[in-house]
């Protein structure tokens, strides 16, 4: 159990301590504005997205197939990997031999598959462009929460650890300071990179668009300005509609709290134009090339599985994080090797194995708190007391 | 040094399964209260503990151990020992150390909630060397195999005995047989109230004003599991008492940490000090209403608060009797 010895670390770490306090006291502040402001984006909404997502889930075969169809129609290229060894080498032909630049935007889904390290190993040069996605590659950690990824940080830890890419930062950098010496550095990449890898926080359908929500604007800039773009994520992100899938968006952000976020890109296809003597040319500012690869890594099986299935409506909020009496010591450290949490949890057993899940099943108190605050009600309490069963005999 | 998790689970269980309760504890420990209020044995209602006010002086006890445990290396082996002794010995027993005082102060709780339900008119029997343990651990362990077997003879004792209507004291009990005994025992037919929902409802005069303030701690399976919420805070203010709420308090309450105290005791024991902190800062007397929250915030508590089970309230202004 190497996770409970991370966590037990984790208590004497004033740092992670204080970071995790003052998390979880803003997010639970910012929600409740959210709430108040936006009432009518809230309980009744998110219960129509349930039952959209339970809808996706009876079928999931049949909405696989049909995204995939959409996306080809687009113009991009749909794949789908059985497992994270596919996805991996998938991504890693199309990105292909050579050192190529690759720039990223924040992924829950390429954590899972450890996608970065992977083409790091191959060879390639890849930046992660979320700031605190970029804080927790430079300081080889793992990310504390799915949204805010170096929310146990301290604002001089932040600066030593960028010191790594400009080393004329200092410890009393202002956090404005530190933002724009990041921004200047990576607005280098962006232009320089081969390749843009992001995630999804939809995916329609009907119409195999892609949704991508993001505040600090990089993901539009990870999948417009190389000319190689691919997207990577989990079936369960498909939603019947274009306008589900939006909704859905709108939903993930209300019930974190961060609504409106910044950007809703939706993305479908390559960037194209007709203008000149109504010539279809493609690659006009943004991709000539785009990839949309679509990720099975145990999810297909998990939706029939009697109650596995019900963590497959997860929209990723985070928000369960923050009420979770453990994770509020621990953070991410507890959960799993890329997820955190009670949703973590639920997400290992999917995509590592019940075995993985069942050690991690035994911290919980079964208080019910992350029921009690999730956006789609998923029963976690339930999920991981059955989780439970196949520790100890 | 974490102790070793499956073992510590095992023992648990094993002595669940062997002696019926997670903790063996003597007639007196158990029932002396009752004797002492010359409670009727049985009848068509009974007050059913299932044994855990009495069990708290005795897990605090066996919680210490265990962390002492944990911080020894030692203590991997013990634990270990104990997984495989279980079957033979009560390890739990061997090792506790027990206070009279703690023991009686439980009691207390006990006599007042049965006072009080007295003096309002409701009669009740109690089954004294027959209650037996809830079996809740197993559930919350997923041993759900264990726990069906265990439920079956609880349940199979109820009907032996006539019991009809079950007025249960703390929210695991009343949760376990409410909702989950359906689900596992067939034709579980038993009425399952609880006491503080049975005052509510008759909402009867206070005998005496306590003019206190005080904050409160909702227990998760009160506030989240069974929707009690409202009735001990109406029982408080109609007793006088100026309740200030916390900032995560109701459905949104955080966990004491006790159900995770004896597997992982340096954890649980965290997240306890992060409720007392959450407590303290709004009051220092802080109402419980689970033997085990109060264990379990204690066990962190360095004065910060004062914890009180709120039988310590309304025994003193519904039943006149300072406890």
């Amino acid at each position: 159990m190497s996770w409970l010895e991370d966590v037990l670390r984790a208590l004497e770490n004033e740092e992670l301590q204080r970071g995790l306090r003052t998390a979880v006291k803003n997010m639970r502040t910012i929600r409740l504005e959210t709430f108040s402001r936006f009432p009518y984006l809230t309980e009744e909404l998110a219960d129509y997205i349930r039952k959209t997502k339970e809808k996706v889930l009876k079928d999931l075969e049949k909405y696989v197939n049909q995204t995939l169809k959409s996306i080809e129609k687009t113009g991009a290229h749909a794949y789908l990997a059985k497992d994270g060894d596919e996805a991996r080498k998938i991504v890693g032909e199309i990105v292909g031999d050579g050192r190529k630049i690759i720039v990223k935007s924040k992924s829950m889904v390429t954590e899972e598959i450890r996608l970065r390290q992977y083409l790091e190993e191959r060879g390639h040069e890849v930046w992660e462009t979320d700031l605190g996605e970029l804080l927790i590659q430079l300081a080889k950690e793992k990310p504390m929460h799915p949204v805010g990824p170096a929310l146990h940080m301290t604002r001089a830890r932040c600066a030593r650890v960028l010191k790594s890419i400009d080393p004329e930062i200092t410890e009393d950098m202002s956090a404005e300071e530190l933002t724009y010496r990041v921004r200047r550095f990576l607005r280098e990449k962006f232009i320089k990179a081969d390749v843009g890898i992001s995630g999804a926080n939809a995916i329609a359908a009907d119409s195999g668009a892609v949704f991508i929500v993001t505040n600090e604007g990089n993901a539009r800039h990870v999948t417009n300005l190389p000319p190689v773009s691919i997207t990577v994520t989990g079936i369960e992100k498909i939603m019947p509609t274009t306008q589900d899938a939006f909704l859905q968006c709108i939903v993930q952000s209300v019930y974190l709290g961060s609504f409106p976020p910044a950007y809703i890109s939706m993305i479908s296809g390559p960037s194209r134009t007709g203008d000149i003597e109504a010539r279809f040319v493609t690659g006009v500012h943004g991709p000539k090339d785009v990839h949309v690869v679509l990720i099975d890594n145990g999810r297909m099986q998990a939706a029939k599985h009697e109650y596995l299935w019900e963590q497959l409506l997860c929209v990723r909020c985070g928000y369960c994080l923050v009420e979770c009496p453990p994770w509020n010591l621990s953070g991410n450290l507890w959960g799993g090797p890329a997820y955190g949490g009670p949703m973590g949890v639920g997400w290992t057993a999917i995509t590592e194995g019940i075995n993985v899940a069942s050690s991690l099943a035994t911290l919980c108190l079964g208080c019910g708190a992350c029921k009690e605050v999730c956006t789609m009600k998923i029963d976690m309490p339930n999920i991981i007391r059955n989780l439970k069963k196949g520790i100890g005999h | 040094m974490p102790l070793p998790v499956e073992d510590v689970i095992n023992m648990v269980v094993a002595n669940v399964v062997r002696r019926g309760t997670p903790i063996s504890m003597s007639d007196d420990a158990l029932n002396g209260w009752a004797r002492e209020l010359n409670l009727p044995k049985y009848g068509d209602t009974v007050l059913y503990t299932s044994q855990l006010y009495q069990m708290v002086p005795y897990a605090r006890a066996s919680v210490d151990m265990l962390e002492d445990l944990e911080k020894s290396t030692i203590g991997r082996i013990l634990v270990g020992l104990g997984s495989r002794l279980a079957s033979v010995y009560d390890v739990s027993k061997l090792t506790v150390r027990v206070s009279k005082e703690d023991i009686s102060a439980q009691h207390d709780l006990l006599k007042g909630i049965a006072r009080i339900l007295n003096n309002i008119g409701i009669s009740f029997g109690y089954m004294y060397d027959d209650e037996l343990y809830s079996g809740v651990l197993l559930y919350d362990l997923g041993r759900d195999e264990d726990f069906r077997r265990h439920a079956e003879r609880v349940s199979k004792l109820f009907k032996e005995r006539g019991v009809k209507r079950i007025i249960a004291v703390d929210p695991h009990t009343t949760y376990i047989l409410r909702e989950v005994y359906p689900k596992f025992v067939d034709g579980f037919d038993v009425e399952v109230r609880n006491y503080l929902e049975i005052l509510a409802e008759k909402s009867p005069e206070p005998k005496k004003k306590i003019s206190e303030t005080v904050t409160i701690h909702d227990p998760c399976y009160y506030a989240r599991y069974l929707k009690i919420i409202d009735q001990p805070r109406n029982l408080l203010v109609n007793a006088g008492v100026e309740i200030k709420e916390p900032d995560r308090t109701k459905s949104l309450t955080f966990c004491c940490g006790g159900p995770i105290e004896s597997i992982f005791p340096r954890i649980s024991k965290e997240i306890a000090s992060l409720r007392v902190d959450q407590l303290g800062s709004v009051c220092k007397n802080a109402v419980v209403m689970c033997p085990f929250c109060f264990e379990n915030l204690s066990r962190a508590d360095s004065g910060k608060v004062q914890l009180r089970d709120i039988a310590y309230y309304l025994s003193q202004s519904y039943g006149g009797v300072s406890i």
